[in-house]
């Protein structure tokens, strides 16, 4: 009887250990351009769908491999972030927040809409797990084994950016915009290459969730989701490294108990967006001074 | 150095720049005065290109540069010191140097903090801290500083940065009597230097210190343009600041 227990808890860790591996790469890469670039971005739940079903639909319905279906993931949310960014990137500040939405919204209608690509909200079954150098990645072990392969470079990246001049420039004009652009700081290519950055690794963990889940449907990338997101960055701090890493880990942890309370996934479901709610509302009223200071102009 | 020609600026449609043309030569340094609202910051900001003019024309040693955006004025030479400070205050002063290094040698797309030349722009940005004697507070926030030691760090930044035109925006705004000192030295050292220096400050005789040629901005007009002693001695000045008697 306990080995079963055993068995079932190590399961059920790992499944948490994926889940947070997952949500390290969003959340990290969402920090680069909502924390040190300062940009309100929502649309990066639609780049981490557009990842998610480039390789639901090329693994199944083409049958590609693991390495073109991830590679391909990468490059369609990159090239949708040069997209948006050569739109909304023209907006500032707040006009940005709603530029992103609405694109946001336009992905999310596509993916229940376009049902002869996406299969609506029926969604996208039977994607099967890859198989590596001979490992079985049914096997939730080997899954995890090579998923924090890409969250460890990921965030390896992610550190570097934090700490070099890259990172700097963001950071800069994020403060002060035409400072940085009196030093020569080119801003509008800065935030574009951040937005790209940003986007590919999004459609990165995407990827990683198609083949996590084997099924994805538009449920996953509801609005819910990027509140969730903004949740994890707003608590670790915005532009803090080792603050989101952490917080992703909180955050996608807290709720877990909620499952033992025996509810029905009906109520699960909005509780713990409830929960996050509440703790975003929280952080951004306590915190309101601090979390986004004032952008100064001339 | 720098040519302007008929620039024409409006807000919502009211004029603030009317047709205002000026020219600087190199090593020149020039002092700008004029009552609040005169357009002073105006002309620096359409210089920089933060503000798009609607006529006239901008030269920077020959060439013209109103059509082009503000970074690549920047690494033309064109140097800004804002009146609201430009110093990047959640970053460490040595940071706010290290950026002006990197975006001139075209670094900013860099993604690595670590590199063979990392060490040495290291080593040149706290060389250019002494010089203001700010080297101690390298490591410590800019937010920490005075309002005199961000406009030293702002100054110097700019230096960094590579630029031969200043454009000094009320550079003793918001700094003490005492560190109004080393305002004057560090302007002072841009004359050693041989850069060309634009001036806006309210006190008169504070200008004088350094400029032999002060210009007076009024309803975005240049009116008088002349050594101080001229300026002064001019009865149009009195009308300007105090209306006509
Ligand atoms: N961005 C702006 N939008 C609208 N009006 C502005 C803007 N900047 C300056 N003005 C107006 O232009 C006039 C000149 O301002 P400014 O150049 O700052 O004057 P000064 O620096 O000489 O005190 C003022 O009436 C000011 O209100
Ligand atoms: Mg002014």
């Amino acid at each position: 009887m306990s080995d079963i227990s055993g068995i079932i808890f190590s399961e059920y860790t790992i499944h948490l250990a994926i889940l947070v591996g997952l949500y390290a790469i969003l959340a990290q890469s969402l920090n680069l351009t909502f924390g040190l670039g300062q940009l309100f971005n929502l649309a990066h739940v639609a780049s981490y769908a557009i990842g998610a079903y480039t390789t639901a639909l090329l693994s199944t319905e083409a049958q590609w491999q693991f390495v073109p279906c991830v590679a391909a993931s990468i490059l369609l949310s990159g090239a949708f972030s040069v997209f948006l960014g050569t739109i909304a990137l023209r907006l500032t500040n707040d006009y940005f927040a709603i530029g992103t939405l609405a694109f946001g919204a336009v992905v999310s209608s596509l993916l229940i809409n376009w049902r002869s690509v996406t299969h609506g909200v029926l969604g996208i079954p039977g994607i099967p797990r890859p198989e590596i150098l001979g490992l079985d990645m049914y096997q939730n072990s080997n899954f995890l084994a090579l998923l924090l392969v890409f969250v460890v470079a990921v965030q390896a990246l992610y550190f570097a950016i934090s700490r070099g001049p890259f990172g700097r420039s963001l950071r800069a004009l994020a403060e002060y915009d035409q400072a940085a652009a009196a030093l020569g700081i080119n801003t509008r290519l800065v935030r574009n290459v951040a937005f790209l950055l940003s986007s590919a690794a999004a459609g990165l963990a995407g990827s990683f969730f198609a083949y996590y889940l084997n099924y994805i449907d538009p449920t996953s990338f509801a609005f819910g989701e990027m509140i969730f997101l903004m949740t994890i960055v707003v608590v670790g701090r915005p532009g803090s490294f080792f603050g989101v890493l952490l917080s992703t880990a909180f955050l996608v942890l807290l709720p877990e108990p909620l499952r033992f309370l025996n509810l029905d996934s009906a109520t699960l479901g909005p509780m713990r967006q409830l929960l996050y709610s509440l703790i975003l509302f929280a952080v951004v009223w306590w915190k309101r001074r601090s979390i986004f200071p004032e952008q100064r102009e001339v | 150095m720098l040519s302007i020609s008929g620039l024409e600026v409006s807000f919502q449609g009211s004029p603030v720049l009317n047709g205002l043309s000026l020219s600087v030569v190199a090593g020149e340094t020039v002092g700008i005065i004029g009552p609040n609202g005169s357009g002073k910051t105006t002309l620096f900001n359409c210089i920089s290109g933060f503000v798009t003019q609607r006529g006239g024309t901008i030269a920077l040693r020959g060439e013209e540069i109103q059509d082009l955006q503000p970074n690549a004025r920047a690494l033309r030479g064109l140097g800004r010191v804002f009146q609201n400070f430009g110093v990047f205050r959640n970053m460490t002063v040595l940071e706010n140097l290290l950026l002006a290094l990197e975006s001139r040698s075209d670094q900013m797309l860099s993604i690595l903090p670590w590199s063979s030349g990392r060490a040495q722009q290291k080593e040149q940005a706290l060389a250019l801290l002494r010089e203001v004697r700010l080297e101690e507070k390298a490591s410590l926030k800019a937010s920490s500083l005075s309002g005199g030691q961000m406009r030293l760090l702002e100054i110097i930044r700019t230096v960094a940065a590579g630029a031969e035109v200043f454009l000094l925006d009320e550079p003793t705004a918001g700094v003490s009597p005492r560190m109004k000192d080393d305002v004057t030295g560090i302007i002072r050292r841009l004359q050693e230097l041989g850069k060309t220096v634009m001036i806006i400050e309210h006190d008169i005789t504070f200008i004088e210190r350094f400029c032999t040629r002060i210009v007076v901005v009024n309803e975005g007009r240049i009116v008088l343009d002349g050594t101080p002693e001229q300026v002064r001695s001019d009865e149009q000045l009195k009308e300007i600041y105090f209306g006509r008697a």
